[in-house]
């Protein structure tokens, strides 16, 4: 009887099997082929991401840099004060513009520092995960070299011995020569 | 009948590798022969250094010689012989140095073997690589067994072992790709060879409540049991569990059990519960969904087999020739190569009880079969009868 698996991984379909006659082999190939679909989609090298992005420019101009009114009291402080308003303006108001100015180019280079700091954060996973997929190959020639290795030391021991049986052979074939010759004398004798 | 079991190490604080497997084997022929154990008085298999006071002593039953070990491995140097012959053009000499150079180096050991060859019937020599099993054969090659526990590894090229593999009355495999192997490097297919392994004790009812309860683990897990090391692959492990718990997220963890030689990553997943005990082990063990094997290199994976007894599938790494090999015969367990089919295989597992029932299920079938020690005990009966044969038309 064949039946599916209960549930795959995403939303791939489900892979088919014969509960009553389990074929380890046969699951392996359907996963092995799954595995290098999955392998094929998957998205090109993390660097790809959109990592330059512009940092974005902010118009030191701009800003509502007026402070809020805070409460009655100041607003009746204020009201009791007008009269005073051209002398204390003519008084602090270049004090007053240096200040506002300052907070603005303040608050536009957090904003800019923040922005900064996530390209960075961006920049850095996508170099780890760049990483680990140069490890990942390293480690695999690794392991394919020391398969190599060990089959050319296989190899190398063949060598010796096909040269060596080679080494009897031509022995006793000029054994068998000499025999030919001194049969052959034997018999004209 | 008599038999000496030779090995490097012995004792019931090494608790794997083919030390356990020469411990478990001589405890179990004790039923049939007068067993005894031959070996060194080292505990630690990087130097040898002598660790064991006593000449003599008995071990769950069996009586053990030991030998002292007359220079330690000076690691430094062995690693650097090792590459030379490796990477180059080397004689026999050379090889033999660095046989020498590996140890454990107990010349008392040989010299015991070749005085007392008349005392035994047979002597089985464990761990083809060491210096016990290359002269011990060489000895007594006549009465000798080898139990090469061969991984794919590259000084199985070298001459010496050529030599050596052709030597012995008979070979032990502890699976076809071992042997496969062996025969490829050596041509010994004319030496009697049969895969034999090695059985397990498996308690009757292992627990996994008792695990849960006493650990604290709630959630589903998949496990890892042995040492935690990056030559048994548990990097690769690691990393692709962690992003597959990145793609896949879900309470699943990781649980390992065993000694650590590495660091393990700090990742909520993954929870290192140290060495356990043989009865936690097996109560671990039975309430993981499955047993995770990522080991590249293997003779006999036991714990894959302590799986299988349990009915618990395995997902194993497919670059070891041993573990697909063992899925493939015994129907128990999938594969992976990469992370792609770790994740597919994972994910494929983790989503169907029923495949893992099913697995399981073979699995056991596949340990009752081959793996059962009264079926381990048969095979090795088997081949002493054939030899005992041969030993008469030879007479």
């Amino acid at each position: 009887m064949s039946h599916q698996s209960e549930n795959g991984p995403g939303k791939k379909p489900p892979i088919e099997i014969d509960y009553e006659h389990l074929d380890v082999a046969r699951i392996m190939d359907e996963i092995k082929a799954r595995a290098a679909a999955e392998s094929v989609r998957q998205p090109p090298a993390a660097g790809s991401a959109p990592d330059s992005a512009r940092v974005p420019d902010f118009d030191l101009q701009s800003g509502d840099g007026q402070p809020p009114v805070r409460g009655r009291f100041r607003r009746l402080l204020l009201r009791i004060m007008s009269p005073l308003r051209p002398a204390i303006k003519l008084l602090i108001l270049p004090v007053y513009d240096e200040f506002q100015q300052t907070v603005r180019i303040l608050h536009n280079t957090n904003l800019r520092l923040d922005h900064l700091y996530e390209v960075t954060d961006r920049d850095r996973h996508n170099a780890v995960v760049r990483l680990d997929r140069e490890r990942e190959y390293t480690k695999l020639l690794h392991s394919l070299s020391h398969n190599l290795v060990v089959e050319l030391t296989k190899l190398k021991i063949e060598n010796d011995t096909l040269k060596a049986r080679l080494e009897i052979m031509d022995r006793d074939f000029d054994f068998l020569r000499k025999r030919e010759r001194a049969l052959e004398r034997e018999v004209l004798e | 009948m008599k038999l000496a079991l030779a090995v490097q190490r012995y004792g019931l604080e090494i608790n794997g590798g083919a030390e356990l497997h020469c411990r478990w084997i001589a405890e179990h022929l004790t039923k049939y022969a007068e067993t005894e154990v031959l070996t060194t008085k080292a505990l630690d298999y990087i130097t040898w250094k002598n660790y064991f006071p006593q000449d003599d002593e008995v071990v769950n039953g069996v009586r053990v010689r030991r030998f002292p070990v007359t220079r330690p491995r000076r690691p430094e140097k062995f690693g650097r012989l090792q590459n030379q012959l490796l990477d180059g053009d080397h004689s026999e000499a050379d090889e033999l140095r660095w046989l020498d150079e590996e140890g454990p180096l107990a010349p008392a050991l040989i010299d015991y073997i070749r005085e007392h060859e008349a005392a035994y019937d047979y002597f089985i020599f464990f761990s083809y690589r060491y210096y016990h099993s290359y002269w011990g054969v060489r000895a007594v090659p006549q009465k000798s067994l080898l139990v090469p526990t061969a991984e794919r590894d590259p000084v199985i090229g070298l001459r010496i072992f050529r030599d050596l593999f052709r030597r012995p009355r008979a070979l032990i495999y502890n699976s076809v790709e071992e042997r496969r192997m062996i025969n490829a490097v050596s041509q010994n297919e004319g030496v009697f060879g049969d895969v034999v392994g090695v059985g397990t004790e498996v308690p009757a009812a292992p627990s996994a409540e008792a695990f849960r309860a006493t650990r604290g683990v709630i959630s589903p897990y998949v496990i890892y049991i042995g040492r935690v090391d990056e030559n048994k692959g548990c990097h690769k492990l690691f990393e692709y569990f962690i992003r597959y718990k990145k793609e896949s997220p879900s309470d699943l963890k990781l649980v390992l059990a065993g000694s650590t030689v590495m660091r393990i990553p700090a990742h909520p997943d993954i929870l290192y519960l140290g060495f356990m005990r043989e009865d936690d082990k097996f109560n671990a063990l039975a309430g993981a969904e499955l047993l995770v094997m990522p080991s590249f290199f293997e003779s006999l994976s036991m714990v894959t087999l302590e799986a299988w007894a349990l009915g618990k599938p395995v997902l194993a790494n497919a670059l070891c020739d041993v573990l697909k090999g063992q899925c493939l015969r015994s129907n128990g367990g999938l594969f992976y190569e990469n992370y792609h089919e770790f994740r597919e295989g994972l994910s494929l597992l983790l989503s169907s009880p029923r495949l893992r029932q099913a697995l399981g299920e073979n699995g056991r079938r596949y340990f009752e079969d081959n793996y059962r020690w009264e079926v381990i005990e048969k095979k090795y009966l088997a081949v002493f009868d054939r030899l005992e044969k041969e030993k008469k038309k030879g007479t």
